[in-house]
This record gives structure tokens, C-alpha cells and sequence, in this order.
């Protein structure tokens, strides 16, 4: 059971990795913000409770969800029949990763570098 | 992901850590070439410098400018007409280009003067001109010439002149990456905000990072406005002076070449609260994916729709005839910051290619996580690569085609590797839904050229065939072909102009009904 949540998990963050430019900001803290605003807009777009923003900035981030959520449901059809907890359970364990792979366990050295 | 050394480069052990090959199951945080560090040395190195990339990347392909470099001829000369940002003044830019022609004597006893006298010669010589970039070179930096001041007396001197100094000789920085950083914080520090652009459309965006490689830019901004979107400024290809002056008034920066110039968005977004949206200009699903983003953001995505299907039904059909004739073939990807990425991925999923290496002569490491991340298992990334390990590269991986400058290109040639020329393109546009076509008809053409067959055979010890005839390149690509894909009705080769960028020029306010009255009449 694990296993198939966990290639799951890998399925939804591949497909970010191949496709997606908004994960590689140039700053770790940047990143942090990038993962944690699209990958929760794309979690309530699934949920089918997003509200559209206004704001600028917010929508900046809502569609790069929405159309990152859009290519789930088509690429990985197996994601519509998912209730909300398990969405929610999906789409943290992708957040984790996404976060591990481009911030705490990235080699990039830049992230952090001050005088960059 | 383990990191690769060259046979050719085992005396210069730190090279090591420039390069690595991407196993099967390993991600971008087992591990990263270094990046954007200063060349080894002993590592002759394809750079350029931190001048060369303010000056020839970013600050020239505005069109509306005199640029001058305050400097010896030499440095001018190696960034002159070398890359085709072609721009609709008639390529301004790119037929004038001004240097001071510092000598010995002026390093001795400074080029002050010589730099003003030269600055308003060119004035005088192009008066329907009254903007200009004055670029530092390591000459002029190094016997501390005040070029800022110089600037300053010409602008009290020439009102209605105005000038952009650009401190960044050839020193600052490991490559010309450092150019493109400095040349992006000055310009927001001391031009952007300093002219109130005329708003003609309720969706506003700056175009950031595109650099008008044989028509690019003109591509897009026909996409754009046939959503009925204003482009207040392109960051630089084909871009006017003061329009990026304005930049502080769009409402969405669109970001293509993050390498060079995502540090402008960032600025633009903390003190404008712009948002920064990156994006793909090359392959049929990224720009796509790019602009219906766009769309979504101003809530016209039908417009964006309307855009994808119609370029899509035109152009899918030919680029699929392609596809079906490079499967398999072996790339290597080795330009100079960005395109690694933007291509590593669609080439693969839409042309049907292998992408074998990747390699960057100037990119940071976070250019390596998105090229690594899109290319697949097996390809051999390596950051600022000599000839040698290059050469040593084509050797193992025994590509079919690279993609690459000119100076890897030639010796690419001299080993019977066909190359094309990822900074200024071979038949270009390459961005757009036709310049896909034409970027996968290149590459058809490269490797099957009935020439470059010929070229493989060495005559000083290979058989020549004499019984067979001339091979066409169809007739190479088809061989192996099933009849049903052969003869597919479906499919077609590319069927566009020999030249695109005219007709683009030449509509009117006509073809785009979604720009609103106000913006048609300056149109027509």
C-alpha cells in the first residue's frame, strides 16, 4: 500500500520535474514559497475548492495550479476517483518531496549563498 | 548519480566536479555538477566574458540605441553581428555598432575625453537617435575612467539625450552570466520608473528574457496580441529603449530566459509587486501549457484556446512527419544557459529524440537541476565544458546531432558531427508552433545531409563507393519506414515561407480584434 502511494507520489512529482520551470526560483526561500503556494492551490483546485484570487500575485500561482491540476486529472485519471483526505494525503506527500528535492536536499549551492 | 571524469582532463582533477551522468532512478539531489564558478586553469574554457554578455546578450538587441563600448576595437569586434537579434527598425542595432578605440597612449593618459568626443560623434552622425548604452570594458575599468560622469556631462550638454551606463568590464564575474546580472540590477535601478507608458489594453505584460533570435520575439508578441494582450516592454529582443523604461506599469512579467534575466523580475516583483511567471516559448505542450497560463492569469483563456487549437491543427501534422524520421536519433543539447532546459524535455517527448548530453557554458546550478531534472536516465550533464572533454564527449556518445555555438560547432564539423547553432539558429524562428516545424526540419536536414554522408568517408584510407548513386536525404530517412507511415496522408513535411517574420510585420489592426479601439488605431 505504501508502495503504490509512493509511486504515486513520484508519478505527480516527475511530471512537475519535466514539465514545471516554477519549482527552480533561484532562492531557497523563494522555493519554499513557490512549493508551498502552487502545491497547495493545485491540493484545493483537486479538492474542487478553490476560489479564484484577485490579487495579482495570487493568480500568478493559481494558474500554474490550475493548469498543473488540469494535467494531473488528464495524465493520471486514477487521481479523479480520489476523496478529499486522500488528496490531501497525496498531495502533502508531494509537497514533502517536491521540497526535498529542490530545497533541503538540493546540491545547489546558490540557495543559500549570500553574496549571490 | 555518480560524477564523470574525462580521460582528457584526469590532470585537472577539479574538473571532476563539472560533470555528471544521470543513473537510472537518481534524481538532482544525488548529484549536481558545480556551477558558476571561475574556469579551472589549464581548462581552456568556450566562455565569454562578464562584458560580452551585458553587452552582446542583453543590452544590444534593443533597437532604438547607440551603443558605444568604451574600450579597445577589439572588444567591439567580437560583439558585433555575431548573433541574429534581428529587430523591425530595419536591424538598426546590428548594422552600427561604436567603440572608442582606446590605444597604449589612453591607458597611459586616460580616454576621458576621448570617450565624450566619441559620444557625441555618434549623436551627431545618427541625430534621429537620442538614446544610447555606454559599456565599461576592462581597459577603460581597470585605468578607473569615471564613464558615469562622462555620461552625465553629455546629458546636460544634449538635452533630450539620454544614457545607460552599464559597469561591467570583463573581469566582473566567472562568464558572461555575471554580465547578465549586472546589466539587469543596473537597468532597474537607474532607468526603470523614469517614463509613464500610455496603457492600451486592460492586460499589460512585460515579455522578459527574449532576445529576438531571428524573429522570436515577433512570434509571440503575435500570439499575445491576438489575445488582445499589450506588451508594455520586450527585455530586449526587438525592444525599444524607453518602452523598458516603463516596465514598472505591466501588470505580469513573462519570463522565458530565466538565466539571464530573472533577476530584473525578482527586483520588479519586490518593489512593483509584479509577479514573475516563467515560461516555455519552444514546444508545441510548453507553450501551450505557457499560454494558457497567461491566459488564466487576465481570465481570457478562450482567447488563449482559440490560439492553441487553430496553431496546433496547422503545424502538429508536419512536425509529426518529422518525428517519425528522427525517433531514436542521438543529441546532445549544449548551448549556452537556458535552451538545455526549455528543450530537454519537449524534444524528447515531441521530435522523438534522444537527448544523450546536456551541457552548459555559463549556467548556474540551478540551471543543471531544471536540464538535468527534463533530461532522461543516462545523459551526461557537464558545466563549462573545454574542447577537449567535448570532443571526448562526441567521441563516446557518438551523437547524430549537437546543438551548440560556433566555436564547438566547428570542431564538431571536423569530426563529421553534424551541428546546429543553438544561440543564432539555422533557419529560425525556432520559437512558436511553426518554429518547432522548422527547428525539427533543421535538424532533419542536419543529419541526413547527402553531404554530410559524404564527408564521413575518409579518402585517404576509405573505400569510395563508385557504383551507387547520389543518396537523398529522403531517401536515408525513409529506409527503415513502415509503408503505413510512409505514406501516411496525414503527415507532411514543413510547408511555411522560407522567411516568416514579413507577413507578421505586415498585419494590421485587422488580424487582431481583441486589442481595443484606442490600441488598433496606432496599429494601423
Amino acid at each position: 500500500m505504501e508502495d503504490l502511494m509512493n509511486n504515486k507520489v513520484e508519478l505527480l512529482v516527475n511530471y512537475i520535474m519535466k514539465n514545471c520551470l516554477w519549482q527552480f526560483h533561484s532562492r531557497a526561500w523563494d522555493r519554499e514559497r513557490q512549493n508551498r503556494e502552487i502545491l497547495t492551490w493545485t491540493k484545493n483546485i483537486l479538492r474542487g475548492d478553490a476560489v479564484e484570487p484577485t490579487e495579482l500575485l495570487d493568480r500568478c500561482h493559481w494558474v500554474d495550479a490550475k493548469v498543473l491540476a488540469h494535467s494531473y486529472q488528464e495524465h493520471f485519471p486514477w487521481i479523479n476517483d480520489l476523496d478529499k483526505a486522500e488528496i490531501d494525503s497525496l498531495m502533502t506527500s508531494v509537497h514533502e518531496r517536491m521540497d526535498f528535492l529542490t530545497i533541503t536536499g538540493s546540491k545547489n549551492l546558490e540557495l543559500t549563498d549570500q553574496h549571490y | 548519480m555518480p560524477h564523470h571524469e574525462f580521460d582528457c582532463s584526469t590532470c585537472i582533477p577539479e574538473r571532476k566536479q563539472h560533470a555528471v551522468v544521470k543513473g537510472p532512478g537518481e534524481t538532482i539531489a544525488d548529484a549536481l555538477p558545480a556551477g558558476y564558478l571561475s574556469t579551472i586553469p589549464g581548462s581552456i574554457s568556450e566562455r565569454g566574458c562578464a562584458y560580452c554578455g551585458a553587452k552582446h546578450v542583453i543590452g544590444t538587441p534593443m533597437k532604438d540605441v547607440l551603443h558605444i563600448s568604451h574600450g579597445p576595437v577589439g572588444c567591439t569586434y567580437d560583439t558585433w553581428q555575431t548573433k541574429r537579434y534581428i529587430s523591425d527598425n530595419d536591424n538598426f542595432q546590428l548594422k552600427y555598432t561604436f567603440a572608442t578605440d582606446m590605444k597604449e597612449k589612453h591607458v597611459v593618459f586616460g580616454a576621458e575625453k576621448l570617450l565624450k568626443q566619441n559620444i557625441l560623434d555618434a549623436f551627431k552622425a545618427f541625430p534621429e537617435i537620442n538614446r544610447m548604452t555606454l559599456y565599461q570594458t576592462c581597459a577603460s575599468a581597470l585605468i578607473g575612467d569615471d564613464i558615469n560622469a562622462i555620461a552625465e556631462e553629455v546629458m546636460e550638454e544634449l538635452p533630450g539625450v539620454d544614457i545607460f551606463v552599464c559597469n561591467s568590464p570583463g573581469f566582473r564575474g566567472p562568464s558572461q552570466s555575471g554580465g547578465h546580472h549586472t546589466i539587469c540590477i543596473a537597468w532597474f535601478k537607474d532607468k526603470v520608473g523614469t517614463v509613464e507608458p500610455e496603457i492600451t489594453s486592460d492586460y499589460v505584460i512585460n515579455y522578459v528574457g527574449e532576445y529576438n533570435i531571428q524573429g522570436d520575439q515577433e512570434v509571440m508578441q503575435d500570439y499575445f496580441k491576438r489575445m488582445g494582450i499589450q506588451i508594455l516592454s520586450t527585455f530586449t529582443g526587438n525592444g525599444s529603449y524607453d518602452d523598458l523604461r516603463s516596465m514598472h506599469r505591466a501588470q505580469l512579467n513573462v519570463l522565458e530566459c530565466a538565466r539571464s534575466s530573472e533577476y530584473l523580475c525578482n527586483e520588479l516583483r519586490v518593489k512593483y509587486g509584479i509577479p514573475r511567471l516563467d515560461i516555455d516559448g519552444f514546444g508545441f505542450a510548453p507553450l501551450s501549457d505557457s499560454l494558457r497560463k497567461i491566459g488564466l492569469f487576465f481570465g481570457i483563456e478562450d482567447r488563449a484556446e482559440e490560439i492553441i487549437r487553430t496553431e496546433t491543427a496547422r503545424w502538429k501534422p508536419e512536425l509529426d512527419w518529422y518525428k517519425e524520421r528522427l525517433r531514436g536519433k542521438k543529441v546532445c543539447l549544449w548551448p549556452g544557459g537556458s535552451k538545455l532546459w526549455h528543450w530537454a524535455h519537449a524534444i524528447h517527448e515531441e521530435m522523438g529524440v534522444e537527448v544523450v548530453s546536456v551541457y552548459t557554458k555559463f549556467g548556474h546550478q540551478g540551471d543543471m537541476e531544471k536540464g538535468i531534472a527534463r533530461a532522461e536516465e543516462g545523459a551526461l550533464a557537464i558545466d563549462d565544458p573545454n574542447e577537449l572533454e567535448s570532443l571526448e564527449a562526441m567521441y563516446k556518445l557518438k551523437p547524430d546531432c549537437i546543438f551548440t555555438g560556433k566555436r564547438p560547432g566547428e570542431f564538431a564539423k571536423k569530426i563529421r558531427v553534424p551541428y546546429l547553432n543553438a544561440h543564432a539558429y539555422h533557419n529560425g524562428p525556432w520559437k512558436g508552433y511553426e518554429g518547432w516545424v522548422r527547428f525539427a526540419r533543421d535538424i532533419y536536414n542536419a543529419i541526413y545531409s547527402p553531404v554530410h554522408q559524404l564527408a564521413k568517408l575518409d579518402i585517404s584510407k576509405d573505400e569510395i563507393p563508385t557504383e551507387s548513386g547520389f543518396v537523398t536525404r529522403r531517401m536515408q530517412s525513409d529506409a527503415t519506414l513502415s509503408d503505413d507511415v510512409k505514406n501516411a496522408p496525414e503527415l507532411r513535411q514543413y510547408t511555411g515561407k522560407f522567411d516568416v517574420i514579413p507577413d507578421l510585420r505586415n498585419k494590421t489592426a485587422l488580424d487582431y480584434p481583441y486589442l481595443r479601439q484606442d490600441s488598433l488605431e496606432q496599429l494601423v
